[in-house]
């Protein structure tokens, strides 16, 4: 057995070194008696050379093919014989064409005839389009020369010599594509020759259409325009060819009678391309980007077109137009519509909503890769052929508008004018282009294995293995295959950002000279279309930013055009530069904030997020500067426990020996708590009834705290030891119920019980100081955020003592006791001080709020007419009643009144509802057969709305004091901005508005149902 | 500036058309104009012309007074009425919000929304009104009897009428301002008229309804006479409807033919007057909007009190008419309800919502009602399970505002106002004693 390698090798080896994957099969193929008739030496011709090809097996079951259709042609025979045996190319494309598609190979068994394309090496680029127009019509019998040529053949045969003419040049093209030396810069060349066949193949089968007609049409010019890729010259092998088509009547002839025939004429066409016939369909002729789509008329005349252009078309279809082109029919009418159109599509970005349709489109592009298919698309998804050609065309719409250098339809062209006209940077541009031209060889080596129209990448080992090896990766093999796709992908993102941005940056901030850096004029322009509204501002920041030699502006320059993007993706894109710039200034300097953006996957762009959404978080950044680390830490966003907060809070106070030193210490951590919560809010990390049970959990924790330096701060201010009375918080209304909003004060009760032995008047004296001194410490102006502790609920209200003691409680309650204060006593919660005390408060509340066998009829009556009052005499005046969200109708008062009615009724009775929490009563209210479960959902719905709108208010405005929070906003830029804080889409204000309205209407049915039954 | 802007531009030139009226519709189907000058117009074309909609029913809330209204072009018309030289034209506009959307308390607009569902299920909706009013002798004093200006009857064609010359000249201005009319003719009161809108898609039909009217009133006022789409202006005598007929395309193919099924009724025709059917009393507080609406529902005569479908029944809410065969694109359903002081936008939006509602949930059509229910028993009616449209305002509100589907199809805004606006009309008009209370009790107590 040798172990040498060339032609003493046993041929098994031999096939086995150039890639063959089932060697018996092939040394059968090698020695079939056809094969070997035609050329003995086939061996010897041809193994060397499958080490080319992309599938070595179908190569030689392809030759061993057509070796038996040429068997009876002495001509044919001799001819596959001298390619079998030509040392220059054409063995090479023989083997190249077999090898890398099933259905050329097919095609040549059946027409052997097409062997002579093989054979001569005339190449299929490059040649004039009016040749190839020319060769087509001929194959129909038409007259090139003619004005409006007309097929001499008619019918199945017409339309089966049109399409054998086609495949025979595409078998041109693709021989050439497959042997050329460097077929990524050829690929141009291979799209246009593929667009030019198209257009010939269009232009016959109207020819065949006319021939098909009585009089040949003759009342009526016809224009075909092509859009996407056809209109761009950049086709693939198989896909779609996207047309407009435009007609007018021939003088003479009525419109409505050019119209019909115009539309004959079309569906004739289209016909011959894609109908079934003795010969294959080319493909489909899909004429949906037309006017008003698949409804409007498949022809319509230019004014027409026009009057629709001027009224009716979206954004995306002045898109689409930048590739319309025209490809068949009357080319003076292709070239009036071409005309007409361009003015309409290079003033399409001073259409109103042109920033949000873009947006859309982008979207668009991104989204909508069905799950199975998104490792597989070569087309759609982020970082696919689209997006890089949705990325050209939006600059070429931007800019297109001031420079006609580039406004080509074809999308590596434009990439270089964009390069050349100094839009995009030189090196980027270049990148970029290498991607698109190696994703679109990919997509053509795909497509032309069965000439399938498809943009899928292949799963099978076989079919990566043919993929890589016509790729010219054939060491590489899959793997590689795919890791270079994925890479491309990535790079794609990248450099659309690059693109993009990156220009925006002043020319001072340009890394190199192959950098682009836009005039202002165009910079204004391109940030107003991605949605800045004071471009001037903007390009101001960036120029602050980024400009000068620190090491900062160098990073600045690295982060800012990707994050220029994703604050164009937020509701307040000037906001969130502002923003960024703010936070920049304060901590540019520090040794992490820059490192960590440049460094981290995420907190670059949630820092962007956060920014660009919400002006109180933005705040609470600047203000707590540590927090912008945690955006790249889900632990960090998540909320501290009781426990933890506990202990911080503890140690501060231990550390601290001044009582306000020590009570700025606590408003400090809570600023720190109310950031967190926030930016997590923001983010979507922690909304809803955690992020109030966050602000709950910070609230107790102060107030403990608080109580404890007040306590010791008035033993000091009295001269005493120890205090004379223990000291109870508890805990009412939203704090109570753990359910705090950003915009809360805290509601308590003070409540004491002197020691054993203490003076009454003493005690009490000390009591109302500390309650006074909590007031105090925590309400002052400062540094630090104020926590308003409110004690109205008290009994009697703000004519009682400030504090209570215990025993004092108790007389008041069993002698004056109304309903509201039952209900209210629902929420109360010890939250701070004594702990036994605590117990013994609950104790004796808990009969007053979950009263033996409910309430009485009168007491019953009584609430219900309180709420009626509160309803009409609280909302404030000229406050819509609908959109006030916590006493509006079917807002969160309604809700709660509803659940503490239910509570005060049943929870003698049903123990799940003893609880200070809405949602939770009203869950134990369904569990017991008190609510209907539909209620339940349409309550809860309601309130958790109402609540989060509550507290987006804040988060938007970025103020948590004022009436402004509890009210939907009626202003439209708000009520957008408050929809993208609650995580909608941009544009989606309208459809909150609708949401609250609804669900507080439907929450205000409930209501009247139960609550006033 | 496109074509159809500057078309307009150049006749406002051509024509020396002085002012240029701008017509909307407030929540109440009443036609609001506000007029500019020629020099005004390019600018209205472009921003929209802004006006305080706060003194407007049911346009904005208060502290939301501006609005834009934005004229549509292809509306286009000059007003025949206001003579020739130095002419007044007039188009519709939309409303939008200062921030350029469109304004949700638009009564346009939400047609529109409810043609757009319609349009993302493949259909389009038509509608044909037959609208009837009265002529009375001018000038109309409500404290005194009204004079009908004859006392002709149903098809009636009486010599010299002031009725025949006034449809003449109505439908003479109507055709001169692009509106087709298809039938018109003497109805059965005295001095009652009916004059038949060709089909269009909905929205044209509404737009020409607001039309019609302000028509039908200018061509009185030169003929002296006065005339009233009130409901029910006399109390012994027919009031005046708006039959309207109802169908759906699907392309060029109307959805409810179906050649060779009972009454040539496609499936897809049968749920929509199952729709109808099943959400009439919802929605009659919309088509049937006012408390002199009811008195024309209950006042006999016709009048489609009962919640049925029938086949040429002239009693039945939900009429079918009779095929004519080979006409597969004429199928359609009459709805008897409506009458001729709605506002046609958020009529058509409503009924198209059921109709629609019932083909999506598949609703079954009830049996057909063969008998003129008026002749029934309450029993017989009951044991029939046919059910009575609310019997007054008051109960048209009760049934309304527990309606899912008309507060989707209002939008919360509009639904919210039109029950406000309603409530208060009927706590006002119970408020009032009338000269029958006098009548019957004055004397006797």
């Amino acid at each position: 057995m040798s172990t040498s390698t060339g032609r003493g090798s046993s041929l098994a080896t031999r096939l086995t070194r150039v890639g063959v994957a089932d060697v018996p099969r092939a040394e059968r193929l090698l020695a079939d008696a056809a094969l070997t008739a035609v050329d003995p030496d086939v061996v010897d011709h041809v193994v060397g050379d499958l080490a080319d090809v992309g599938d070595p097996d179908a190569a030689l079951l392809a030759i061993a093919k057509v070796a038996g259709a040429v068997r009876r042609d002495p001509t044919l025979s001799a001819l596959l014989h001298d390619v079998l045996a030509d040392d220059g190319h054409a063995r090479r494309r023989l083997l190249a064409v077999t090898g890398a598609s099933v259905a050329i190979g097919n095609t040549l068994a059946a027409h052997p005839g097409t062997l002579r394309v093989v054979a001569d090496g005339t190449p299929g680029t490059g040649v004039p389009a009016a040749d190839v127009r020319a060769e087509l019509l001929r194959a129909v019998d038409a007259d090139p020369d003619a004005d409006v040529p007309v097929a001499g053949l008619a019918g199945v045969p017409g339309v089966d010599a049109m399409r054998r003419a086609y495949r025979t040049r595409l078998l041109r093209i693709a021989a050439t594509d497959l042997t050329c030396g460097d077929p990524l810069s050829r690929l141009p060349g291979v799209g246009a020759a593929l667009a030019d066949l198209a257009a010939a193949a269009l232009e016959a089968s109207l020819a065949l259409a006319r021939a098909d007609l009585d009089d040949h049409g003759r009342g009526v010019r016809l224009a075909v325009i092509g859009m996407g890729k056809a209109g761009g010259r950049e086709l693939n092998y198989v896909s779609d060819v996207d047309v407009i088509y435009v007609a007018e009547p021939v003088d003479g002839t009525p419109e409505d009678a050019a119209m019909v025939t115009g539309a004959r004429l079309a569906a004739g066409l289209a016909r011959a391309c894609s109908a079934p016939a003795g010969e294959p369909a080319l493909w489909p002729v899909d004429a949906a980007l037309r006017p008003e789509g698949k409804d409007g008329p498949l022809v319509r005349t230019l004014a027409s077109h026009r009057a629709y252009y001027e009224r009716w078309a979206k954004t995306w279809e002045f898109q689409a137009l930048l590739k319309a082109r025209p490809l068949a029919g009357d080319p003076e009418l292709g070239r009036a519509y071409v005309a007409t159109v361009n003015p309409l599509v290079w003033s399409a970005v001073q259409r109103e909503n042109f920033v949000e349709d873009s947006q859309a489109m982008r979207r668009r592009v991104e989204a909508h890769v069905p799950r199975a298919e998104a490792d597989r698309q070569l087309k759609l998804g982020v970082g696919g052929l689209r997006d890089v050609e949705f990325t050209v065309q939006l600059l070429q719409l931007v800019h297109g508008r001031a420079d006609e250098t580039i406004r080509s339809p074809s999308t590596l062209t434009a990439l270089a004018a964009l390069a050349a006209g100094g839009y995009v940077g030189r090196e980027h541009a270049a990148q970029l282009a290498v991607c698109y031209r190696w994703m679109r060889m990919m997509e053509h080596r795909i497509q032309l294995h069965r000439l399938q129209r498809t943009h899928l990448v292949p799963t099978s080992d076989a079919d990566l293995r043919r993929l890589a090896r016509t790729m010219g990766l054939r060491v590489e093999g899959p793997e590689g295959l795919l890791e270079r796709w994925r890479t491309t992908r990535r790079d794609v993102r990248r450099l659309h950002e690059e693109l993009f941005y990156r220009p925006l940056l002043p020319a001072t901030a340009r890394l190199s000279t192959a950098e682009a850096s836009l005039a202002p004029e165009a910079a204004r322009a391109r940030l107003a279309a991605i949605g800045y509204r004071d471009p001037a501002g903007a390009v101001r920041h960036i120029a602050a930013l980024a400009d000068g030699v620190s090491r900062r502006a160098a990073i600045q320059r690295q982060l800012l055009p990707v994050m220029l993007g994703w604050f164009a993706d937020g509701a307040d894109p000037d906001g969130g530069l502002l923003a960024f710039r703010r936070l920049s200034d304060q901590l540019g300097t520090t040794h992490w904030y820059l490192k960590l953006l440049r460094d981290s996957g995420t907190a670059a762009q949630r820092l962007a997020q956060v920014l660009s959404t919400s002006r109180y978080a933005a705040d609470a950044l600047r203000r707590s500067p540590e927090s912008v680390r945690w955006l790249d830490d889900d632990a960090e966003l998540a909320p501290r426990s009781a426990e933890r907060l506990e202990a911080e809070a503890d140690a501060v106070l231990r550390r601290a020996a001044e009582p306000v030193p020590a009570v700025t210490a606590l408003r400090a951590l809570r600023r720190r708590e109310l950031a967190r919560t926030a930016v997590a809010d923001v983010l979507g990390v922690t909304t809803g009834v955690r992020a109030s049970q966050s602000l709950t959990v910070t609230a107790d924790a102060v107030l403990a705290g608080t109580l404890r330096v007040a306590e010791s701060d008035a033993r000091t201010a009295a001269g005493l030891d120890a205090s004379p009375t223990r000291l109870l918080v508890v805990a009412m209304g939203r704090l109570g119920g753990r359910e705090m909003a950003y915009s809360s004060d805290a509601d308590v009760l003070f409540v004491h019980d002197p020691v054993p032995g203490a003076d009454g008047k003493v005690a009490q004296d000390f009591a109302v100081a500390v309650a006074t001194r909590v007031r105090q410490l925590l309400g002052s102006v400062g540094p630090e955020p104020t926590l308003s502790v409110d004690a109205d609920l008290r009994p009697e209200g703000r004519n009682g003592p400030l504090a209570r003691s215990f025993d004092a409680h108790v007389e008041y309650y069993q002698r004056w006791s109304s309903p509201w204060e039952s209900q209210a006593l629902l929420r109360a919660r010890p939250v701070a001080g004594d702990h036994e005390l605590g117990e013994r408060f609950v104790a004796l509340i808990d009969p007053l709020r979950y009263p033996a066998g409910g309430l009485d009829a009168a007491t019953e009556r009584e609430i219900r007419r309180i709420k009626a009052r509160v309803e009409a005499e609280r909302l404030p005046r000229g406050v819509d009643p609908s959109r006030h969200l916590k006493l509006g109708r079917g807002g969160i008062s309604d809700v709660e009144w509803t659940a503490q009615l239910l509570q005060l009724q049943h929870a003698h009775a049903v123990p799940g509802l003893r609880t200070t929490s809405t949602l939770d009563a009203l869950d134990a209210a369904r569990d017991a057969g008190l609510l209907e479960e539909a209620d339940t959902a349409v309550l809860r719905e309601a309130w958790l709305l109402a609540s989060r709108v509550r507290d987006a208010n804040v988060l938007w405005t970025g103020r948590a004091e004022g009436a402004h929070a509890d009210v939907l906003p009626h202003d439209r830029t708000a009520l957008a901005g408050v929809a993208r804080v609650l995580g909608h889409p941009s544009g989606s204000g309208a459809m909150l508005e609708e949401t609250y309205l609804r669900s507080a209407r439907r929450a205000r049915v409930v209501v009247e149902r139960v609550f006033y039954g | 500036m496109d074509r159809q802007q500057e078309f307009v531009l150049r006749t406002v030139e051509e024509r020396d058309i002085r002012f240029i009226r701008l017509w909307f519709t407030d929540v109440l189907g009443m036609l609001k104009s506000v007029a500019v000058a020629p020099a005004e117009l390019e600018q209205a074309f472009s921003e929209g012309i802004g006006f305080d909609g706060s003194a407007i029913e049911g346009l904005t809330r208060v502290y939301e007074a501006d609005m834009i209204a934005k004229p549509d072009p292809s509306t286009f018309q000059i007003l025949p009425w206001r003579g020739e030289r130095h002419g007044t034209a007039r188009m519709f506009c939309d409303l939008l919000t200062p921030d350029g959307q469109p304004s949700l308390a638009d009564s346009r607009y939400v047609l529109k929304r409810a043609l757009d569902r319609a349009s993302d299920r493949g259909f389009t909706f038509y509608t044909h009104p037959e609208v009837e009013f009265y002529l009375f002798d001018a000038p109309a004093d409500p404290s005194r009897p009204l004079v009908p200006v004859d006392q002709g009857g149903y098809f009636d064609h009486v010599p010299r009428g002031t009725a025949h010359d006034f449809r003449r000249a109505a439908i003479t201005m109507l055709e001169s301002m692009g509106i087709s009319v298809e039938f018109s003719h003497h109805e059965a009161g005295p001095g009652q008229n009916e004059i038949d809108l060709r089909y269009a898609d909905a929205l044209t039909t509404a737009d020409n309804i607001m039309t019609f009217r302000t028509v039908v009133k200018e061509v009185a006022l030169e003929q002296g006479v006065f005339a009233s789409f009130m409901p029910k202006p006399l109390a012994d005598q027919p009031g005046s409807g708006m039959h309207t007929h109802l169908s759906l395309f699907e392309g060029d193919r109307n959805a409810f033919h179906e050649a060779g099924a009972p009454l040539e009724l496609s499936k897809v025709a049968r749920s929509f007057i199952a729709g109808l059917l099943t959400h009439a009393a919802e929605i009659t507080a919309v088509t049937n909007q006012f408390v002199n609406s009811y008195k024309r529902l209950w006042g006999g005569a016709e009048a489609p009190s009962f919640i049925c479908w029938g086949h040429n029944n002239r009693s039945a809410l939900v009429r079918v008419p009779m095929y004519k065969p080979g006409k597969g694109n004429s199928s359609r359903v009459e709805y008897r309800a409506v009458d001729s002081a709605t506002n046609p936008y958020l009529s058509f939006a409503v009924l198209l919502a059921a109709g629609l509602k019932g083909i999506e949930e598949g609703y079954e059509l009830p049996e057909g009602a063969d008998d003129d229910v008026w002749e029934l028993t309450d029993a017989e009616r009951k044991a029939l399970g046919i059910e009575p449209l609310p019997t007054s305002l008051e109960t048209a509100i009760e049934v309304m505002q527990r309606s899912e589907l008309v507060a989707e199809t209002l939008g919360e805004h509009v639904f919210d106002y039109f029950l406000r606006n309603k409530r208060q009309e009927w706590s006002e008009y119970r408020a009032q004693v009338t000269p029958y209370e006098l009548q019957r009790f004055l004397p006797l107590i």
